[in-house]
């Protein structure tokens, strides 16, 4: 876009005087503005470059599937997915694979493999956002906190950014699983505390990456020019500092989405998920596949890849967004 | 240097301090109180009533921690609810085990990683760097206990060609010094043994591995495409290097910085235990310890096992602080 010519001046106005003046206003101006942000605004950008990423519209194709399962999935689904339809066919060592009744066969309890895989795409969904949610909100306020104070400067600033990020760091270390078990120790074993868990796991590079874009646009020239045109320091930080920084944080919970999504599978998997095991979840659905293993493989199969495919869509729309967004690949 | 380390290791004192302040309000927090919590299924009244003189109960609050802090000093853990034994003696015999894998696995990771991401780079758009790049995003997206499973299911029960149960076979009859096995094997020269134990090593280390594997390659091949551009990699071209030269002293060497981090910090991750592995392939070492210890309410050896996390945090990044400074002569530990 550097390459691209300047700009059509506007004709001269009205006698040479003021015109001089005006035009030197206007080559100024148009001076002090960097090529890149010449006509289109970073958002607009953004979207053009990731309409035209094939690995962006397959990202959030695969998204937006998802989304609409686990959205409309229970009320479409051909049974219930608790119901042991097929009870009276499940012999030992021998369980029926797909039939036109059955799409996709029946599970080790004759339930319909099919319903309680589209029918676990929400309970997925709800696991994914919350923890995110609650990894960003908690994240994002511990990082913008340390990014404030760092900003702000002085020996308090930096001793609460210090304190912070040692917290930070602190959290980083501790495995997920760690995390969930001491949450469920505490609130009891639900739903809710695998949310927690999995989004306090996430917290830590909410809290970096906001904290880290904080101090990078601190030393940009718009705030040295807001700055010196007098606003205050708390202003500027809170309103320019911060919301220039989001972007990259928003970008990351993108990819927290895939991460939480596998995360939570692993818990329920060594059995620390929702305590209710009935209610279809892929990553119980993966443990109890386990048992099967050796004479119907595919039914760990199903869920492993509704997991895969899942957590790809959010990582490549994830990613191909952190690319839009990145002025180095710019070109 | 010999500051910067002992400013370091200095600030382990208010990490693990505050650390130990959670803990023992945590303990506090469980439902049943920390005498149940700590005894399990051992509590009688009289254990019960050793532990709160032990713990100092029935002291004020302040001096319940000054109790726990004095038995923290004296790396005393407590006793772990499920074996009896002391939990730091636990952590050390298994520990070797989670070291053996942890190490076969960053083997694995580094040794194919780097490689891999920097023929990615230097053909940029191939079908070579297309699979990669795809294949360290679809890496990053398998659950790794399902990843650990297909591996037990193909090359373990199907092929047969590795052992997919525990670290060494039983009946092997090896003997163990450091509990490092395939070690234990070279130094007594009972060669099976140390050939068995390594066989048991693989699937697991290649489960593991999986992740760090993704993460080293896409940070290598993001990290040399951008030295590739460097203006000094030019100069360097045009004032007639040979290609070896160039790409040894001045892209590989410049571009491995970032590498080295995050080689630094997986390494501390993985030897916190690779829980989901070990548990698939009953591999004894702290990720199969502390599964365990989860399903058996096991507060001594989870507590235990927080304070050694965070001790092991510390000490590889600051491993990771003093390499750095040895590879990178601009980055001056001060």
């Amino acid at each position: 876009m550097a390459t691209e010519p300047a700009q059509k001046l506007p004709p001269p106005p009205g006698p040479i005087g003021r015109w001089r003046g005006e035009r030197l206003d206007q080559l100024a101006e148009l001076a002090a503005t960097p090529p890149d942000e010449r006509g289109e605004s970073l958002t607009r950008e953004t979207l053009r470059r990731l309409r035209h990423s094939p690995m962006a519209m397959t990202g959030a194709a695969v998204v937006l599937v998802f989304v609409v399962v686990a959205l409309v999935g229970p009320y479409v689904i051909p049974y219930s997915p608790t119901a042991l339809v097929g009870l009276d066919q499940i012999r030992p060592g021998q369980i029926p694979g797909p039939s036109a009744d059955h799409w996709l066969g029946l599970d080790h309890q004759g339930r319909d493999e099919f319903s309680r895989l589209l029918f676990g795409a929400r309970q997925t969904l709800l696991v994914g956002i919350v923890a995110t949610l609650i990894g960003f909100t908690a994240g994002a306020a511990i990082g913008g906190l340390a990014g404030a104070a760092n900003a702000l400067g002085g020996r308090l600033g930096r001793w609460v950014d210090s304190v912070l990020m040692r917290f930070i760091d602190l959290l980083l270390a501790m495995p997920p699983l760690l995390l969930a078990f001491s949450i469920a120790a505490v609130l009891g074993r639900s739903l809710l505390a695998v949310m927690i868990a999995v989004g306090v796991a996430a917290t830590p590079i909410f809290a970096r990456l906001l904290r880290g874009s904080m101090i990078a646009q601190a030393h940009r020239d718009y705030v040295l020019a807001a700055t010196a045109l007098g606003v205050r320091r708390n202003r500027v930080v809170l309103g320019h500092v911060l919301p220039n920084s989001l972007a990259p944080v928003i970008v990351q919970a993108t990819l927290t989405l895939a991460t939480a999504i596998i995360e939570a599978a692993g818990l329920s998997f060594l059995g620390l998920g929702n305590p209710d095991a009935r209610i279809p979840e892929w990553g119980v659905m993966l443990a109890q596949a386990q048992a099967q293993l050796s004479f119907r493989p595919i039914l760990a199969v199903y869920p492993a890849a509704a997991i895969i495919i899942t957590a790809l869509g959010f990582t490549l729309l994830g990613e191909s967004m952190r690319e839009a967004l990145d002025p180095k690949l710019r070109r | 240097m010999a500051r910067f380390i002992v400013r370091r290791l200095l600030q382990l004192i208010p990490t693990l301090a505050a650390l130990s302040v959670l803990l023992f309000i945590w303990l506090r927090a469980l439902p049943g109180g920390p005498e149940a919590a700590l005894l399990g299924e051992r509590a009688t009244p009289e254990t019960q009533a050793a532990i709160r003189e032990r713990l100092g109960l029935d002291e004020p609050i302040l001096g319940q921690y000054a109790a726990y802090v004095r038995q923290l000093l004296q790396l005393d853990f407590g006793t772990s609810t499920q074996t009896r034994q002391p939990v730091l003696e636990e952590f050390l015999n298994r520990f070797p085990g989670t070291i053996e894998l942890t190490a076969t696995a960053m083997v694995i990771a580094v040794g194919v990683g780097i490689p891999l991401g920097y023929f990615a780079a230097r053909r940029r758009g191939s079908l070579l760097d297309n699979l990669t790049v795809g294949g360290s995003m679809v890496g990053i997206c398998t659950p790794i206990f399902f990843l650990a499973f297909v591996l037990k299911w193909i090359f373990g029960e199907n092929l047969g060609w590795l052992p997919t149960i525990g670290r060494q076979s039983p009946g092997a009859g090896a003997t163990h010094i450091t509990n490092l096995f395939v070690l234990d094997g070279i130094i007594t020269r009972e060669w099976d043994a140390a050939w068995d134990a390594f066989l048991h090593l693989l699937l697991p280390g290649i489960a593991v591995a999986s992740i760090p594997f993704a993460i080293i390659v896409r940070m290598t091949r993001a990290s040399v495409l951008e030295v590739l551009g460097e203006d000094y990699v030019r100069t360097a071209e045009s004032k007639g290097l040979t290609h070896r030269v160039v790409r040894g002293r001045h892209v590989l060497r410049n571009a491995l910085l970032p590498v080295v981090t995050a080689i630094g910090v997986l390494t501390g991750a993985l030897l916190s235990g690779a829980v989901l592995t070990e548990t698939v392939f009953a591999f004894n070492g702290i990720g199969l310890f502390v599964y365990e210890a989860i399903r058996n309410a096991d507060y001594p050896v989870l507590m235990g096992f927080i304070m050694f996390i965070a001790f092991t945090f510390v000490m590889v990044n600051l491993l990771v602080d003093i390499s750095y400074s040895i590879i990178d002569p601009r980055v001056r530990v001060n």
